[in-house]
């Protein structure tokens, strides 16, 4: 259910200005619904792209916002 | 977008502007380091150094994750890479830094399967998806992004994924910051700290600055006026002569950190005795491994790694850029030799590389100050 196209063979261009996930910087989500089971959350960007997050480290459910780094909520 | 939009906005960052510009001493240069890579990123390309009055200068520290990856690791992931049935994974970023061979990128045209992920569970995913090829996730970053390698390990290990192993290069803030502090040829009077670094660390960690150094340090967001006011607080500590950890990032940042994130990561992780950094050379206790209930799933181990060390080219400065020493543009080969196309030290390879931030919007600014 990724968004990502991680077989692509390009190198990360998806934003000119800096990589969501490959730097150090996180950036803000908001969770559209969680599989509780496995610790898993579609999560969607202000710019509308939406991933899998593991939020086994917040609490959050369908409608918060949290703080992506390299596909898992840290705050 | 909240917490975004209000931290942008140009009336306010004029009034911080002129707040920081009424509280300096004329005639006292001030010397800030911002540690992590994202806020270099930011204060380029928001234009924050032009915001600022003339005597306080930035100075970019240790904190891009690409950047510190000495070319030893890279040559030592590309020889992993070239084992056969192996599937090799890392972030877009690390597959143009170059080795003393070439880069993950020219191993891949080379013919070894290389395959950019966005995050761990992505490649513990291409693992599921390949039981009978071996698929090796390259692990960078700080403290921000070890947590979700340790989560995907565990993962891992609770759904029996065999074919799945990780060769670790994450490092920790505290020990680099440490050696800079140490460092006889930099003078500086604070440091803008790591917004999302802190967000799993807690600001705690950085109390030694203030008690050991004797300098300032306030955790600072990534938004222009979260830049602007972290300097600000910065300032106003040395105009009091205070010295002390203080959180502008509280909307984020717990003082405590992320217990849950640094719980796995112990679970997970050890440290190294030493780990070598691009241009710092060997730090003590700066680097992770896996934990030796994570054994069977740490590549170096699955496989004999073969330890490459080689030096940083004679031209590249990349070592005093990462310690502030000197400015991007100060160095021999910025923006003729290194480019972001064609890189020569790491700083030019990721967006948050003080040099590729520099080329990619500072070097306006300075061309103004040419004319």
């Amino acid at each position: 259910m990724t968004a990502f196209d991680i077989s692509s063979d390009a190198v990360c261009g998806r934003d000119p200005h800096g990589c969501i996930t490959c730097g150090d910087e996180g950036i803000p989500m908001r969770v559209l619904a969680v599989d509780e089971e496995r610790a898993l959350a579609l999560c969607e960007t202000a710019g509308g792209e939406r991933s899998t997050v593991e939020i086994a480290l917040v609490d959050a459910g369908p409608g918060d916002e949290v703080l992506v780094h390299a596909g898992t909520a840290i705050a | 977008m909240k917490y975004v939009d209000e931290f942008r906005d140009a009336e306010l960052g004029r009034v911080l502007s002129g707040e920081i510009l009424s509280i300096v001493e004329p005639g006292r240069h001030y010397k800030i380091m911002e540690v992590c890579g994202g806020h270099t990123h930011s204060i380029y390309k928001y234009g924050l150094d032009d915001l600022l009055p003339t005597n306080v200068e930035l100075v970019h520290g240790p904190g891009c994750p690409v950047c510190v990856i000495p070319m030893g690791r890279v040559d030592d992931g590309i020889a992993l890479a070239h084992q056969p049935g192996v599937i090799f994974t890392c972030f877009g970023d690390m597959m143009r830094v170059p080795g003393a061979n070439g880069s993950l990128l020219d191993a891949k045209a080379a013919g070894a399967d290389i395959r950019m992920v966005y995050s761990p569970l992505d490649a513990l995913r291409i693992a599921k998806a390949n039981p009978d090829r071996e698929v090796v996730f390259f692990a960078i970053g700080f403290e921000t992004t070890a947590p979700s390698t340790a989560l995907t390990l565990k993962r891992a290990k609770a759904e029996g994924v065999t074919n799945f192993s990780c060769m670790c290069n994450h490092v920790t803030i505290v020990p680099p910051l440490r050696a800079l502090l140490d460092s006889p040829d930099l003078r500086l009077d604070g440091f803008v700290g790591p917004g999302h670094v802190s967000t799993v660390v807690g600001a705690r960690p950085f109390e030694f600055i203030p008690a050991d150094y004797g300098k300032p340090i306030v955790v600072s967001g990534f938004e222009p006026l979260d830049i602007l006011q972290g300097v600000l607080m910065i300032l106003r500590q040395l105009e009091e002569g205070r010295c002390e950890v203080e959180n502008q990032y509280k909307r984020v940042v717990p003082y405590e950190g992320n217990v849950r994130a640094l719980e796995v990561m112990a679970e997970v992780f050890e440290l190294r005795p030493h780990f070598e950094w691009r241009g710092l050379g060997f730090i003590s206790h700066s680097g992770l491994k896996l934990s030796e209930a994570y054994a069977d799933l740490d590549a170096e181990r699955r496989w004999t790694v073969p330890g490459i060390r080689v030096a940083d080219p004679k031209a590249c400065q990349c070592g005093e850029v990462l310690k502030g020493v000197i400015k991007p543009f100060e160095c021999k080969v910025f923006g003729t030799a290194c480019t972001p196309e064609r890189p020569i030290g790491t700083c030019m390879v990721s967006s948050e590389g003080a040099c590729a931030a520099y080329y990619n919007y500072g070097r306006f600014a300075r061309e103004r100050e040419v004319v």
